[in-house]
């Protein structure tokens, strides 16, 4: 191989221009682009995150508390070490208005706050002034759509609990607020003192407190954690310092980021087919250029080097082209993207993105382009005495085969590393090469289909020539099917799971759900509570549980984090109840006797305990109102969460708890058409009640997992769009055949309408074969999805399929209507003579 | 006296390129009658193979008139010009123009299924056998030898029995063997259907088979 020669005649073919390359770049820079444009938005948005970690968190620190006020010796560490303390107490409750009531998080705080950033109102005022409302009476602040829903007006009057309160102004803007996390109710802010005569902070009530510090500059974080820890102990106390100050929201971005990546790579697979096509379109139009070579005395490895410098410049033109586009389209639109973010974001060139993207880019052009490459291999002098395609071997030679398996070992262990995420990389990956494969014998199977279906057209010609065209040699069937397959199949199963998930929560549910779940309910309103709803024909069904909340501290006398990891249920604090005997189907170990008042047994939810590595025996310390509870699973019970109903993942024995302040949590089944009044009536008679309307919840959800999907669908479409780019592709590339069998068609008689009629056919049977294939791809992985993943029941959503497989019609044949133009208006004695 | 099957008057076809316009044909007057055979023979570039196109309405004369099968093939739109050649005219090229995609029974049954025929395959079977390919009936092009391609050219164009044969150098890609044996068909078809036969050819001994010669220089009959 002489390198210096490859790269001469490489240069000198490239003076030719890229006319037959633009697909080829067009693919390789949409696809880098995407995974660029995803990575910078993500470096962003953490960038953005770090850089504000104090103002989203609203101080420099915070120690969080769940159910209870700091106590006396807590407040004093607090106010020994940070210049200023601001303490702040959020809980659920109702707003009421008259007759109307809506769920609103309540967030009460004291004269300090915000001790970072400002709180924007409309009309604009000092917060201080809108809390201390009129006269009398305490002021409060609520978000606009809170506003909206209750047809409320500044200087109007409204309840939470007993107490009423004024509306002073609409809350625009809340500093903390992005990092306040998912919250069922809009907002609305009052002041703590406000609330003393509320009833709503009583002992035992769901309510949390967080205590931010404003610490002097330069103090070690990491040293004040430990300390907090070693001074207030393991308490139950939740440590966030600016070092990150919306961990949910930083861990949310890196995952929706490291998914949309994958999903990019999705298109970065189907623009490899059109690498691919490209590359075999462009080596066949050179077949008399390499044979020529050959003949001269060209080895092969000069050839194939000629080939690959001239494909490797190219593929680097379009990643740096695909990296300057996906990293600077994000920022120059950056105040427009920032506008639409709920969080702060820096968008700037970041270097890890780029990275990713020319690594991702790279493999791709390398896996996609070596194969056809290869074929150069074969072709040899006596080509230039054959005419068209010399066939040769289907597989590259097994050193390029074992070349290429090893570069997709690579991609998938890039891939691996960057998302973080094995498992979602494999199921990615598998599913990517599970739909080319799939969607490959089904384009094999396509044009067995149309050889067998020849006979059926005859006296039928349109019909006969797409078959043959389809069928027959030089048959584009395979690249349309790939690319535009592909691209229908990632938005198929993006659109099977979405609806499956959706459906799960806001189709099937609500008919199994309660209406409401009651909070806050007290021991001494129980005998009422019971009664009115025991009296009320609408009401079918009343469930109720003590109810407390409890974290998880230690498993075995270990941190309990070390034994579970990351494990949901150790995720901040659980519901925990207590009973004297089971409420489900225990599945091991034995229930507490009856009056047992022993040491702390626990009863665990078997499948979590299952996942988090729990069996019988087992010892778990749960901090409960600041107190440690060591109890012994002695049990396992069956939680079914998929009815909303009432689910503890731990049930403890009465005498364990019973002494604790605590409430009640009730769940109330009734009709649809009885649930405003039964609100009504309940918040009536006790003020302190919260009722969430389960309806409500469920939409709250829903509107989130929307925008999810919606985010995932860009994704998607971005899949979708290079598979066009792909069709349109393999359309161009078989454009002159096209136009020479319209000449010959022609030429023995055939009218422009049959000869359109035929290119439209081709397209349409290829169109839904490719959307056909695609339902079923999309399906599978939506099954999977749906079965491991989301642990819901999955049905095919065949107006979402119906969509997919006309989508894939319309699209080839829009397509094929554009090329067909030239075909049509071609003279036949021009592109016959053409060709002697 | 019987009126001519193909008639030319004064006809002209002037070509557009970037290099500008080309004069290809110069004020042809020509009658070829029915059952003709006719040669057109001269260099290379005098205008052969763009006269035989405008005889076959598969180009356009841009002045003077031609008329073929009784129609003026300057009124006629492009479908109809596609209709008028359907089962009337066959046209055999130099390099036979098979659609690649079709195997040589569907390539012959083109013309067959585009008049209607019912019987389109057995017919194309049949025409097959005639130039003796029955065996290659379910080949590609590309898996045929150019002498096999040319023979299935010349079933297809005679499939229909047309009253006028139209023959660009169809031995033109041929060894001298298979060249042979086509213009032994090409004749022996054009004979048994009585159609009109309108040859281009280099060969001075293929021209002196037919009825006429007619010899063009720089697009003008010499």
């Amino acid at each position: 191989m002489n390198l210096r020669i490859a790269a001469k005649l490489a240069r000198r073919e490239l003076r030719g221009g890229i006319a037959g390359f633009r697909i080829l770049l067009a693919c390789i820079v949409l696809g880098v682009a995407a995974i660029a444009a995803v990575g910078t938005i993500r470096a962003s948005i953490e960038a953005g995150l770090t850089e504000k970690g104090a103002e989203l968190l609203g101080g420099d620190a915070e120690i969080g508390l769940t159910y209870r006020f700091a106590d006396a010796g807590e407040r004093a560490w607090l106010d020994s070490r940070a210049s200023a303390v601001s303490e702040i107490v959020d809980f659920r409750s109702l707003a009421v208005v008259g007759e109307d009531r809506a769920l609103t998080q309540v967030k009460a705080v004291d004269t300090a706050y915000p001790l970072l950033g400002d709180v924007g109102l409309e009309p604009a005022m000092p917060l201080a002034r809108a809390l201390d409302g009129r006269g009398a009476m305490p002021g409060a602040v609520m978000a606009p759509d809170l506003i909206a829903r209750l047809a409320l007006e500044p200087g109007d009057i409204f309840r939470l609990g007993v107490q009423d309160f004024v509306l002073m102004a609409a809350l625009v803007a809340e500093p903390d607020g992005a990092a306040a996390g998912f919250a069922l109710g809009p907002r609305t802010l009052v002041r703590t003192k406000a609330l003393q005569a509320s009833g709503l902070l009583r002992e035992g009530t769901l309510f949390s407190t967080r205590y931010r510090m404003d610490l002097a500059d330069g103090t070690d974080l990491a040293a004040l954690e430990a300390e907090a820890k070693e001074t207030l102990g393991t308490s139950g106390i939740e440590w966030r310092d600016a070092r990150a100050g919306a961990p949910g929201i930083s861990e949310f971005v890196d995952r929706l980021g490291a998914f949309l990546i994958l999903v990019g790579l999705s298109g970065l697979a189907v623009g490899g087919v059109g690498i691919s096509s490209a590359v075999r379109a462009y080596l066949a139009r050179k077949t008399a250029t390499i044979a020529t070579l050959r003949t001269l005395g060209a080895d092969r490895g000069t050839v194939l080097a000629t080939y690959f410098l001239q494909i490797g410049a190219l593929g680097g033109v379009g990643l740096i082209l695909g990296i300057g586009l996906g990293t600077g389209v994000p920022v120059a639109l950056a105040p427009l993207i920032e506008a639409r973010l709920p969080v702060p974001a820096e968008f700037a060139f970041y270097a890890q993105p780029m990275a990713e993207a020319a690594i991702y880019g790279a493999l791709a052009v390398l896996i996609f382009t070596l194969a056809p490459l290869s074929r150069i291999e074969d072709i040899r002098a006596a080509s230039l005495f054959r005419d068209g395609g010399a066939g040769g071997r289907r597989l590259p030679r097994w050193p390029m085969l074992a070349l290429i398996v090893g570069l997709v070992a690579t991609l998938l262990a890039v891939a691996a590393a960057f998302s973080g995420n094995l498992s979602l990389t494999l199921w990615t990956a598998g599913g990517i090469l599970g739909a080319l494969a799939l969607l490959s014998l089904a384009a094999w199977a396509v044009q067995g289909l149309a050889r067998l279906a020849r006979p059926l057209a005859r006296g039928r010609p349109p019909l006969g020539w797409a078959l043959a065209a389809i069928g027959g040699p030089g048959s584009t069937a395979t690249p349309a099917m790939l690319s535009l397959g592909l691209g229908l199949t990632v938005l198929a199963a993006v659109g099977q799971i979405d609806g499956t998930l959706r459906g799960a929560i806001t189709g099937n549910l609500p008919d199994r759900a309660p209406s409401f779940f009651f909070v806050d309910l007290q021991a001494d309103q129980m005998e009422g509570f019971r009664a009115m709803t025991a009296e009320d024909p609408a009401v079918s069904r009343v469930d109720s549980a003590p109810m407390l909340r409890g974290i998880i501290t230690e498993i075995n006398g270990q941190d309990a984090a070390e034994v579970a990891g990351d494990h949901w249920v150790l995720q901040g604090d659980r519901g925990v109840s207590y009973a004297a005997a089971p409420n489900g189907t225990v599945t091991s170990g034995e229930w507490w006797p009856e009056g047992y008042d022993g040491a702390p047994q626990v009863s665990f939810a078997a499948e979590e305990a299952l996942e988090m590595g729990l069996g019988l025996g087992d010892e778990i310390t749960i901090n409960i109102l600041g107190r440690d509870i060591t109890a012994t699973i002695t049990s396992l019970r069956e939680v079914d969460f998929s009815t909303a109903g009432i689910g503890f993942i731990m049930v403890m024995n009465p005498s364990a708890l019973e002494a604790a302040p605590h409430s009640v949590i009730a769940t109330v089944y009734a009709e649809d058409g009885a649930e405003a009044r039964i609100l009504r009536e309940v918040s009536n008679a006790y003020p302190n009640v919260t009722g969430i309307a389960v309806r409500d919840a469920i939409d709250r959800v829903a509107q989130l997992l929307k925008g999810l999907a919606a985010a995932t669908s860009w994704g998607a479409s971005i899949t979708l769009l290079t598979g066009f780019l792909v069709l349109i592709g393999a359309a161009a590339a078989d454009q002159n055949a096209r136009i020479f069998e319209a000449a010959v068609l022609k030429t023995l008689g055939a009218t422009r309408a049959r000869i359109l009629a035929s290119l439209a056919l081709r397209a349409v049977l290829l169109g839904a074969g490719a959307g056909i294939v695609a339902i079923g791809a999309g399906a599978l992985g939506g099954w999977a999805v749906s079965h491991y993943v989301l642990e819901v029941e999955y049905h095919v959503l065949w107006p979402s399929a119906l969509v997919i497989v006309c989508g894939g019609v319309l699209v080839t044949l829009a397509t094929a209507l554009a090329f067909s133009l030239r075909p049509l208006a071609a003279r036949p004695a021009q592109v016959l003579r053409a060709r002697e | 006296m019987p009126s001519p099957i193909v008639s030319l008057k004064n006809a002209g076809l002037t070509l557009r390129s970037g290099a500008g316009a080309v004069e290809i044909l110069k004020g042809i007057s020509l009658d070829v009658m029915p059952g003709e055979t006719l040669a057109l023979v001269g260099p290379s570039g005098s205008g052969k193979s763009s006269l035989l196109m405008l005889m076959g309405g598969l180009e356009r004369a841009t002045t003077g008139h031609v008329a073929a099968l009784g129609q003026d093939l300057g009124a006629l739109g492009e479908d109809a010009l596609a209709r008028l050649r359907r089962g009337n005219m066959g046209v055999v090229f130099q390099s036979f123009h098979l659609i690649p995609t079709l195997t040589a029974l569907e390539n012959v049954a083109v013309p067959l299924e585009l008049a209607g025929a019912s019987d389109a395959a057995d017919r194309a079977a049949a025409q097959l056998e005639a130039v003796g390919l029955a065996a290659r009936a379910g080949h590609y092009p590309s898996q045929m030898s150019g002498g096999e391609q040319q023979r299935t050219a010349l079933a297809r164009a005679t499939a229909l029995r047309p009253r006028l044969i139209l023959a660009d150098e169809p031995t033109g890609n041929l060894d001298s063997a298979s060249g042979a044996a086509i213009i032994d068909l090409l004749f022996g078809l054009s004979a048994q259907h009585g159609a009109t036969l309108v040859l281009v050819t280099h060969d001075a001994d293929l021209a002196a088979r037919c009825d006429r010669t007619v010899t063009l220089s720089d697009g003008r009959i010499a």
